[in-house]
């Protein structure tokens, strides 16, 4: 179907695209690849009176780094980060989870702005984010704020965002040397949303024992999960086997993911554990290999 | 001339990839206004009123039509073209809203407001079938049994025994029973006691249903529409309408993908709108339209009991079946009552199948009806079978395999079918001999088609540049088109790229089938070899009075007709249609026809074997290989039939990989687009390995049969024998639940 009338706006300023905003708020929405948004209005899911067109402001449109951190402005699109070779090089994880998005004519346009606005549970770059402690740059008319993932992600398709705001930008930290990344997932045919997936940093001491890792889940609930148990479990732990499985376990404790056709809660469940197995095992050789 | 037997490009094939191809949302006709459907939201209920002020009011609305409006049509209550007082199922469309534009059309309609006052709903067809069940159809709404045969497999077989008393939203009960059944399991050494299901699933073509209509000076009615049937469209709009067959014409247009959901569907109610409104009307469904209003392939549930001696031979099978019919009646039973007595030989024999309907979108025919839910349960059951009797499963039904002489599927005794040689084909393919690597399973499978036929007509023209335009009027769904040209190339002696197939409309077009039923080749191809062989003994006519030469000396070499042996004597074919067609000229023009009528099917026979390995922790299970080996007859077209073995694997895999039309309590789908419908892509299938058999037919057009249908069936069954035999798991449901293969 098509979508239901709607004015349109197409601002070629940042300020510009915030004026709309605080004038119009409520009653509009911000369309920046138009993967998620659209498919919601042609469904006539959504309705939006009035669409803020960001695709011509340029200068939301980079991937830098910037005191050693990652900055990704919010219309990068997918393709540009699944490409980008100082992605690849310090946050493997981002180049890893992005590849997972879709498929390549949807990361052509998709961006990672929409991404983190669109807050999908089963996204991949949410949960990616949620591993690496990146933080949301806001702004709007009123001004800006930089929101930690965790405060951003309030529940499904839910963010902290507000009516008269945009996402700017994100900012990912540096990691360790000696870290290894992994992102691993599990959906039926390539491109479907994650049934139960998981991204796992694991970083190794001098005496080969993990001295930090982090396990983000997607498809795990509401919106990402930090297992921070099993996270804990982890600190000062061999990695091996018997260690991996039983932080997994323990990071799928007291999980519910919803149960559907795809998957009742018990298997989605079980797929989130041996996700998180298989990212540990994969995050922790390569962690090995980058110190050996 | 060798041109049948060997490799040709599809005749269409370069526009089709090219995006070249005119579909029929692509036509415009000046003034042409657009239909919008008000779908019920509702399962079950009392239509209490519509109010469509609003919608009215919207801007560029023409017309708004209920039910109420329209003359009666003499059709069940949920297949009336619009509700009238009541609606069945969600999707049932209630409203048309007729607007200057496809999208003033949408807003207007999304502003009609229905008030319903819900009555009970019946989803489940094994509640449907309980004492005191609420009724979905109104009594006496019966199976249509014209559908069955329109496929190509309806039964005459007789139905003994007295007939039990039908449960409550049962349509009809297939009873088929030979010998004492349960004597017989009593005494058999392995007995099979199992329940198997397959969800519905839809068609899913490229393209979603689309008509056009227009409504003529003289009264009549054109319609442009991707019909497999131009011909039932013709009768339908016809009867429909009051008026004489020939006042209707339908032109037939490129059919985006068909598989048996595109013969006839929205033109009704199109062809009512547009005498009413006068003007020229296009109706487009959405994907998700389609989903709700396109009519899918029923759910079927079946309870086996199959028994054996212990050397495999069979002495029983009972099976308790039922189809979910939506809010219809239905009519697979028959056909899947006759497979399941047919294929093997089995002296006892007693099957019950019962055609419920339920508060959902009314069924179709899809692919080989009746088939793929049969075969899924008869050959996972042989399957459970061998494995309790340690036989080898390809043995075990080459123990019992029907050959020619004994009573098929239709109780008629079998022409020579080539079931055996497809057994022999697979028991010495090397994905069945190879040895299985840790983890991985070889499943096999059979399955068949009993085929249908109609009787067929052709025409043949030779143009003035010595080219042939061969009429038909039986679309081309497959590549058979391609097919027909290389039959009348070869017959009339011109390279293929000399003629062309010129599907009419009906109004022209000599009388051809449905394309449906693995029949276009094989009813048509008779008529067009007729029509090309007399369009060349008119040429030959002519010449011989030219050359003054016998007809049997005669040859036609590049575009000449010459005197065989004879070098310096012939005459330019275009010469000769000259004469045939300028003023003045002397010879009548050369204007063939070609009729034919097959006396018998041809049925087909296929072998799947397939290879799978799992993932213990997710369940997930990857083919690692897979090879169809399917009697075709006489491959007219080798890849061509390849390309329709390809397809039709893929179709048949998707019931068991994922796809099914999932309903919650509401009746509402939860399934109703490619989001959650999950259609199977290219990462989840191997190379397939087609091995054709050619094993002539003794009726059949130059010894071809039937190719399209046979591929569609015994794919869920050998995917889930080759699990069962992986992981020693056996599921009897499809989709196949993944979860069920977690070992950890
Ligand atoms: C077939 C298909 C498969 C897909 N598969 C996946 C998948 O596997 N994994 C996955 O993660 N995604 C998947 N997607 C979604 C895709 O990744 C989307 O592109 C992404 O989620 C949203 O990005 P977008 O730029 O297209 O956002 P849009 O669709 O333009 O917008 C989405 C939402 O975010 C808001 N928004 C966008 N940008 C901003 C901004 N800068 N500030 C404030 N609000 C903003 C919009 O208002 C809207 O509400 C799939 C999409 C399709 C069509």
């Amino acid at each position: 179907m098509k979508p239901a009338q709607f004015e349109y706006d197409d601002p070629q300023t940042e300020d510009e695209a915030l004026d709309l905003l605080a004038r119009h708020g409520d009653d509009c929405k911000v369309i920046a690849g138009g993967q998620s948004l659209v498919p919601l209005m042609n469904f006539r899911l959504a309705r939006p009176a009035r669409l803020i067109d960001i695709n011509r402001i340029d200068s939301l449109s980079y991937i830098r780094r910037e005191e050693g951190r990652l900055v990704i402005g919010a219309m990068a699109r997918h393709t540009h980060l699944e490409h980008a070779e100082e992605v690849a090089q310090g946050w493997p994880l981002l180049t890893e989870a992005v590849g997972w998005v879709g498929h390549a004519q949807i990361r052509n346009r998709g961006t990672i702005g929409g991404s983190v606005a669109h807050a999908d549970p089963a996204a991949e770059l949410p949960a990616a984010f949620a591993a690496l402690d990146a933080k949301f740059q806001l702004r709007s008319k009123r001004g800006s704020r930089t929101v930690s993932w965790d405060e951003f992600f309030v529940s499904e398709f839910t963010t902290a965002l507000a009516p008269d705001e945009l996402v700017a930008a994100v900012e990912v930290p540096a990691l360790d040397p000696g870290t290894g990344t992994a992102f691993v997932e599990y959906a039926r045919r390539h491109g479907d949303f994650a049934l139960g997936g998981a991204a796992a940093i694991v970083k190794l001491g001098r005496d080969g024992r993990c001295e930090r890792a982090t396990i983000a889940l997607l498809s795990a609930g509401p919106a990402p999960v930090r297992a921070k148990a099993a996270e804990q479990q982890l600190r000062g732990a061999k990695l091996d086997d018997s260690s991996i499985r039983a932080a997994s376990a323990e990071a799928v404790r007291g999980l519910r993911p919803t149960s559907d056709l795809h998957g009742s809660t018990e298997y989605r469940i079980g797929l989130l554990r041996t996700m998180t197995e298989r990212a540990l095992t994969k995050a922790a050789q390569r962690a090995a290999s980058s110190t050996s | 001339m060798s041109i049948v037997g060997v490799g040709h490009r599809r005749l269409e094939g370069a526009e089709k990839v090219s995006g070249a191809t005119r579909f029929t949302d692509d036509v415009d006709l000046p003034g042409l206004l657009h239909v919008q459907l008000v779908l019920s939201h509702q399962a079950s209920a009392n239509i209490r009123g519509i109010d469509l002020d609003a919608a009215r009011s919207a801007p560029g609305v023409i017309d708004i039509v209920t039910g109420a409006d329209l003359p009666s049509v003499n059709a069940p209550s949920p297949e009336k073209p619009l509700a009238v007082g009541r609606v069945f199922y969600v999707g049932q469309p209630v409203v048309a809203v007729i607007a200057e534009s496809q999208s003033a059309a949408a807003d207007a309609a999304a502003l009609v407001d229905v008030d319903y006052e819900p009555l009970s709903i019946t989803v489940d067809p094994v509640l449907a079938m309980r004492d005191g069940a609420g009724r979905v159809l109104d009594a006496d709404e019966e199976a249509d049994a014209a559908d069955a045969s329109m496929h190509g497999a309806g039964t005459d077989s007789e139905t003994n025994g007295a007939t039990p008393r039908r449960p409550a939203n049962v349509s009809s009960v297939v009873n088929l029973k030979r010998g004492d059944t349960d004597a017989a399991l009593k005494s058999a050494d392995a007995v099979v006691k199992a329940t198997y299901s397959l969800a519905g699933v839809h068609h899913s073509p490229m393209e979603p249903h689309v008509s056009m209509v227009r409504p003529e000076p003289d009264g009549g009615m054109t319609v442009w529409a991707p019909t497999q049937g131009p011909f039932h469209v013709r009768d339908e709009v016809a009867k429909v309408l009051g008026i004489p067959t020939y006042k209707v014409r339908v032109v037939p247009m490129a059919v985006g993908g068909g598989f048996g959901g595109k013969v006839t569907l929205l033109e009704t109610l199109l062809v009512l709108l547009a005498r009413r409104t006068g003007r020229a009307l296009r109706l487009n469904l959405t994907r998700q339209q389609v989903f709700a209003v396109a009519r899918s392939a029923p759910a079927a549930s079946f309870d086996i009991e199959l028994g054996a001696k212990r050397d495999g031979t069979l002495v029983a099978l009972r099976a308790r079946f039922h189809y979910d019919n939506g809010a219809t009646a239905g009519w697979h039973g028959g056909i899947t009552g006759m497979f399941l007595t047919g294929t093997y030989q089995c002296p006892n024999f007693e099957i019950t199948g019962y055609e419920v309907s339920t508060n959902k979108t009314p069924v179709e025919a899809y692919r080989a009806p009746g088939a793929p839910q049969a075969y899924f349960a008869l050959e996972s059951a042989l399957d459970e079978l061998a494995l309790q009797l340690k036989m080898d499963p390809i043995e075990l039904r080459l123990r019992n395999a029907t050959r020619e002489g004994d009573p098929g599927p239709d109780g008629k005794p079998l022409p020579r079918i080539a079931m055996i040689e497809c057994l022999e084909e697979a028991q010495k393919h090397p994905l069945y001999t190879k040895p299985c690597v840790e983890g991985e399973g070889v499943g096999i499978a059979l399955g068949s088609w009993g085929g249908a036929r109609t009787p067929a007509s052709a025409g043949c023209r030779v143009e003035p540049d010595g080219t042939l335009t061969v009429h038909v009027g039986t679309v081309d769904v497959s590549g058979s088109s391609t097919g027909l040209a290389m039959i009348a190339a070869e017959s009339f002696g011109v390279p293929l790229d000399k003629v062309r197939i010129e599907t009419s409309d009906t109004g022209v077009a000599p009388f051809g089938p449905l394309a449906a039923g693995s029949q276009v080749t094989y009813s048509m191809g008779g008529a067009v070899q007729e029509a090309a062989l007399e369009a060349r003994r008119q040429l030959l006519e002519i010449a011989t009075n030219e050359l003054e030469a016998a007809p049997e000396d005669l040859e036609i070499v590049d575009g000449r007709v010459t005197v065989r042996g004879v070098p310096g004597r012939f005459v330019e074919v275009t010469k000769l249609v000259a004469m045939s067609t300028e003023f003045m000229g002397k010879y009548r023009p050369i204007q063939a026809t070609g009729r034919s009528a097959v006396q018998a099917a041809s049925p087909m026979f296929t072998v799947h074997i397939a290879r799978v390995r799992t993932d213990a922790e997710t369940g997930e299970f990857q083919l690692t290989g897979y090879a169809a080996i399917q009697d075709v007859g006489r491959a007219i077209n080798p890849p061509e039939a390849m390309g329709q073995i390809h397809g039709g694997v893929v179709q048949g895999l998707g019931r068991a990989f994922g796809e099914q039309l999932a309903y919650n309590v509401d009746g509402q789908l939860r399934t109703s687009s490619f989001l959650d419908y999950e259609l199977p892509t290219a990462d989840q299938l191997p190379d397939i390995d087609v091995k054709l058999i050619e094993v002539a037919s003794a009726v059949g057009p130059l010894g071809a049969k039937g190719v399209g249908e046979p591929p569609a069936v015994p794919g869920p069954a050998a995917i889930s024998n080759a699990l069962a035999r992986a992981t020693g798991i056996r599921v009897r449901d499809l989709p196949l639940d993944r979860s069920a293969f977690v070992r950890r």
